[in-house]
C-alpha cells in the first residue's frame, strides 16, 4: 500500500504537452493524434486536454495536453500544466522557422530554465512540423540554429538586470555548461529531434505522417 | 486580452463583435462591414449563441474535448436561417397584440406535458420586453423578443413545440429541492402536478412582474401527465421565463441516469436556472444553499459587491480609476456564467481571476531582451539607437546613465547623445555620467575603447538634428548603442511633442522607451495616450513608430502602492523594460510580474 502511495506521487505527472509558439500545429496534431482526421483549427485560447491511447497493444494512457501557443496566453497555461508535465513536445514550424528562430528559442528557453521543469527534467522532444512544405527545413538544421541561439540567450538572459524584491528566479539557472556552448546534450533531460507533419503529405484527406512522434509518445509512456 | 469589457474590435473594414460563452469555452464573433450599421448584429449573436449551445450541449456535457473534435457541427443551415430572421425583424416591426397574459392563463391550465425545444425562434432576453404577437396561432410559439417581431411561420415540422412556463418551472424547483432532501428518485412530473394546481393562484402575480415568455401550448399534444417519457427525445431548452442568461445545467450528482435522460436534464437545468434570476421567494432560499455547497453558476449580481471591493482596493493602490473600471469590467464578463467548483466562494473566484488579469497585464507580450537586440545590431555593424521621452522631472537621465551602465558591464560601448538642449545643466549632468562611468571601467580594460562618450552640440540647437548627427558618428566611430536623452515635456505642450514626434520619426530609433514614475496616479494614462497620439499624429509613414517600451522610475519611493505599473502597460499593451529603485548605477532592475501583483492584491 505504501509502495503504491509512493508511486501515485509520481504517476501524477502524466500528461504530455504540447507547446509551441502561436501557428505552428500543435492543436491539428492533437487532433490528429486523437482521431486521426484533419480539422481546420482555430489559434487556440484555452487548454484542451484528452487521454490518449500508446501503441497498438500497450494498454498504457497518456493525457494530451494542447497548451495555447500565443503570447499573452503560454505562460499563464504553462505555469498551471508544468507540474503535471511527465513529457514536453516542443512543436517546432519549420518553414516559418528561419523568421521565427528567436521568438522560438525565447519560448524553449524559458521553458528550459523553469525550475519545475528542472527539477522534474521531463523527456523533450523538439517535433519539426509542416515537413509536407518543400520549403520546410529539416531538424538537423532546426537542432544548429536552436543550440546557437540558445547559446546567446543563456548570456544575455543571465546579464539581464535581477528582478525586482531579488525573489527566486533573480539567479536565473545556467543551461547547459559554461564555457562551453551550449548543446541539447548538456540537458538534463533527454532531448530528441523528431520530423513530422501534422497535415500530411497528401493534403487533407491523407493521414499525417508522424510515426516518429507516435513512436516516441510510445516509448515515454 | 484582458480588455473583455468592450467586445467589438475594429480591423479594416470589418467590425467584429463577439461573444463569449463561459461555461463552455464558447467564443462566439461576428464579423460584419464597419460602413454598414446593423442593429440586429447584436441580436443574432446572442440567438446563435443559445442556438448553437442548446443544440450541442449533449455533446459538450458527455464528451469532452473528444467530442468537440469528432463532432461535425451543422450548424450553417440554422445560421442562414437566424440570419434571415434577424434581418427581417430589423426590417419589420409587428404590432404589438396584448394577446400574450391571456394566452398564458391558459396555457397554466393545461400545462401537462414535458417541454421540447423550443422553436428555432430566438429567445427572449433578460429583461423583461413588450410582448409581441406573432402573426399566426395555432402551433406557433410566440416569443418576445426585444427588438422586433419574428413572426414568421414556423414550420412545424416536428409538430408539437412547447415551452416551458413559469409554472413547470416552479414546479421542477420544487422538485429539485425535494429530492434532495428526501433522495428520492421521483423523477416523473406526477407529484407536481398537485403542485401545480396550487400554483395557480400565484402564477398571474408572478408573471406579471416578469419577463414573459408566453408560449402557446399545443393542446393537441396535452394530455395526461405520465407523458414526461413519452414525448419525444428532443433537445429541449429550457431557457425561459426566467431570463437568466447564465443558467447551466449545473452538476448532475444528484439525479440517475435512466433512458429518458433528456427528461433528467431538464430538470437539472431548472435546478440551477432558478436560483438566479427568480423573483419568487423559493429562489433566493435555494441559492444560499446551493452556494454553499457548489456548482452554483456566477452572476453579475453576485460578483457586484466583490468587483466592487477590488475596484476600490486597486484604486487605492494607486492604480488609474478607468483602468480599474475596466479591469473589473472584463473579468466579470470573463466569469459570468461559469460555474463555480465545490466549496469557492464568490469572493475567493473573483480574486484569482483579477490576479490571473492583473498577470497577464503585466507579462510582455513580445520579447525584452534589449542585449539580444544589441548582439543582432552589432552584427548588421550598425548602432542600437535608444530613445528615452517623457515628461519633466521622471528621471530619464539618471535612467539613462544606470542603462549605460550595465550595457557597458555587458561589453557593449555607448554614445550618448545629448538631445536635451533646453534644460540648464542637462549637458553637463551628461557629461559628468560619462566621466564617472569612465573611470569605473577604463579603456584599458575593455581592449583600448572607450566604452561611453558623449555627444552633445551645447545647448538651444534642434534635438533632431543632433540625433541624426550623432547616430552617424557613433556609425562610423563603431559604437554598439546610441542612447539619446530628450527634454522633459508635458504631453499638452503641443509644439514639443511635435518636435518630439520629428526627432523620432527622422532618426528611427529601434528602441522607444518612455519614462514614467511610479508615483503618477491617474496622469500616467493621460500622459501615455498624448505621448502615443502625438507619435502617431505626427509621423509620416504609414505605421508609426509608437512607444515600444515604459521604464518605471523611482520605484523605491512606493512601498506597495504599485498600481502605476498596471495602468502604464495596460494603456499601451507594451512591457515594462526597466525598473529603476534608486538613484546609483546599480539601481536597475527587471519587472518581475507575480511579485508585484502579489503586492498589488495584498490586503
Amino acid at each position: 500500500v505504501l509502495w503504491r502511495l509512493a508511486r501515485g506521487g509520481g504517476s501524477s505527472r502524466r500528461a504530455v504537452l504540447l507547446l509551441g509558439l502561436c501557428d505552428a500545429g500543435k492543436t491539428l496534431l492533437f487532433a490528429r493524434l486523437l482521431t486521426g482526421r484533419y480539422r481546420d483549427t482555430q489559434t487556440s485560447i484555452t487548454d484542451s486536454s484528452a487521454v490518449y491511447r500508446v501503441g497498438g497493444d500497450k494498454n498504457i494512457n497518456v493525457t494530451l495536453i494542447d497548451l495555447p501557443g500565443h503570447e499573452s496566453l503560454r505562460l499563464q497555461f504553462l505555469e498551471r500544466f508544468k507540474a503535471a508535465a511527465r513529457a514536453i513536445v516542443f512543436v517546432v514550424d519549420s518553414v516559418a522557422f528561419q523568421r521565427e528562430v528567436k521568438d522560438v528559442a525565447e519560448f524553449l528557453y524559458q521553458v528550459l530554465v523553469d525550475s519545475t521543469v528542472l527539477k522534474n527534467a521531463p523527456a523533450l522532444l523538439i517535433a519539426c512540423n509542416k515537413q509536407d512544405v518543400t520549403m520546410a527545413k529539416s531538424a538537423k538544421l532546426i537542432q544548429q540554429q536552436l543550440e546557437k541561439e540558445l547559446n546567446t540567450l543563456r548570456v544575455t538572459r543571465s546579464a539581464a538586470p535581477t528582478s525586482l524584491d531579488g525573489s527566486a528566479a533573480g539567479a536565473p539557472a545556467q543551461l547547459g555548461k559554461k564555457g562551453k556552448d551550449f548543446d541539447f546534450s548538456q540537458l538534463p533531460m533527454k532531448v530528441e529531434f523528431v520530423e513530422c507533419s501534422a497535415r500530411g503529405s497528401k493534403g487533407e484527406e491523407g493521414d499525417a505522417d508522424f510515426e516518429g512522434l507516435e513512436k516516441w509518445l510510445a516509448k515515454i509512456a | 486580452q484582458e480588455r473583455g469589457g468592450n467586445n467589438s474590435f475594429t480591423h479594416e473594414a470589418l467590425t467584429l463583435k463577439y461573444k463569449l460563452d463561459n461555461q463552455f469555452e464558447l467564443v462566439f464573433v461576428v464579423g460584419f462591414q464597419k460602413i454598414l450599421t446593423l442593429t440586429y448584429v447584436d441580436k443574432l449573436i446572442d440567438d446563435v449563441h443559445k442556438e448553437f449551445r442548446d443544440k450541442y450541449r449533449n455533446e459538450f456535457q458527455q464528451k469532452g474535448t473528444l467530442g468537440l473534435l469528432n463532432g461535425t457541427f451543422d450548424f450553417k443551415d440554422d445560421f442562414l436561417r437566424l440570419l434571415r430572421e434577424a434581418e427581417e425583424s430589423s426590417k419589420v416591426r409587428a404590432p404589438t397584440v396584448m394577446k400574450t397574459f391571456e394566452q398564458s392563463v391558459k396555457s397554466q391550465k393545461t400545462v401537462k406535458c414535458m417541454i421540447e425545444t423550443r422553436g428555432e425562434k430566438p429567445k427572449e432576453k433578460a429583461k423583461p420586453k413588450k410582448n409581441k404577437g406573432s402573426k399566426k396561432e395555432g402551433t406557433e410559439a410566440v416569443t418576445t423578443s426585444s427588438k422586433a417581431a419574428p413572426g414568421e411561420k414556423q414550420p412545424s415540422a416536428a409538430g408539437d413545440r412547447e415551452e416551458l412556463t413559469k409554472d413547470e418551472i416552479l414546479q421542477r424547483n420544487r422538485e429539485e429541492f425535494f429530492k434532495k432532501h428526501m433522495k428520492a428518485g421521483d423523477k416523473s412530473s406526477k407529484s407536481p402536478k398537485p403542485d401545480a394546481q396550487k400554483e395557480k393562484g400565484k402564477k398571474p402575480r408572478v408573471w406579471d412582474l416578469g419577463n414573459s415568455n408566453a408560449k402557446v401550448l399545443d393542446y393537441s399534444n396535452s394530455t395526461t401527465n405520465g407523458n414526461s417519457e413519452a414525448c419525444p427525445p428532443e433537445e429541449f431548452d429550457p431557457d425561459l421565463a426566467l431570463g437568466d442568461r447564465n443558467r447551466e445545467p449545473g452538476r448532475l450528482y444528484d439525479l440517475e441516469y435512466e433512458s429518458d435522460e433528456e427528461a433528467e436534464e431538464e430538470k437539472v437545468i431548472q435546478n440551477t436556472s432558478k436560483p438566479s434570476t427568480k423573483k419568487g421567494g423559493l429562489g433566493g432560499m435555494f441559492g444560499m444553499l446551493r452556494g454553499l455547497v457548489g456548482s452554483k453558476s456566477l452572476t453579475r449580481e453576485d460578483m457586484d459587491p466583490v468587483l466592487e471591493k477590488m475596484k476600490d482596493h486597486l484604486i487605492a493602490k494607486n492604480v488609474a480609476a478607468e483602468i480599474a473600471v475596466q479591469l473589473c469590467e472584463s473579468v466579470a464578463k470573463k466569469l459570468e456564467g461559469k460555474v463555480m467548483g465545490t466549496f469557492t466562494t464568490v469572493t475567493s473566484t473573483v480574486k484569482q481571476a483579477l490576479q490571473e488579469a492583473l498577470v497577464q497585464i503585466l507579462q510582455p507580450q513580445r520579447r525584452v531582451d534589449v542585449l539580444r537586440d544589441v548582439m543582432d545590431a552589432q552584427r548588421h555593424r550598425r548602432p542600437y539607437v535608444v530613445t528615452f521621452c517623457g515628461v519633466n522631472g521622471v528621471g530619464k537621465s539618471t535612467n539613462l546613465a544606470k542603462i549605460s551602465f550595465w550595457l557597458i558591464e555587458n561589453g557593449f560601448s555607448v554614445l550618448i547623445a545629448a538631445c536635451d538642449t533646453f534644460r540648464a545643466g542637462a549637458v553637463e549632468q551628461l557629461r559628468t555620467h560619462a566621466r564617472r562611468l569612465n573611470a569605473l571601467h577604463p579603456p584599458e580594460s575593455h581592449g583600448g575603447r572607450t566604452m561611453v562618450q558623449l555627444y552633445e552640440k551645447g545647448y538651444g540647437k534642434d534635438a533632431a538634428g543632433i540625433a541624426m548627427e550623432a547616430i552617424s558618428y557613433a556609425r562610423n566611430q563603431g559604437f554598439d548603442v546610441v542612447l539619446v536623452d530628450t527634454a522633459g515635456r508635458m504631453q499638452d505642450n503641443a509644439p514639443l511633442m511635435t518636435a518630439l514626434a520629428k526627432l523620432i520619426a527622422v532618426n528611427a530609433p529601434d528602441l522607444v522607451l518612455f519614462v514614467g514614475e511610479a508615483l503618477v496616479g491617474n496622469e500616467a494614462v493621460d500622459q501615455l495616450v498624448k505621448f502615443n497620439k502625438a507619435l502617431a499624429d505626427h509621423s509620416m509613414a504609414q505605421t508609426p513608430r509608437l512607444i515600444d517600451g515604459i521604464v518605471l522610475t523611482k520605484f523605491d519611493t512606493i512601498d506597495d502602492k504599485v498600481g502605476a505599473a498596471i495602468s502604464m502597460t495596460y494603456i499601451t499593451s507594451k512591457p515594462i523594460v526597466f525598473v529603476g529603485t534608486g538613484q546609483t548605477y546599480c539601481d536597475l532592475r527587471s519587472l518581475n510580474a507575480k511579485a508585484v501583483v502579489a503586492a498589488l492584491m495584498k490586503a
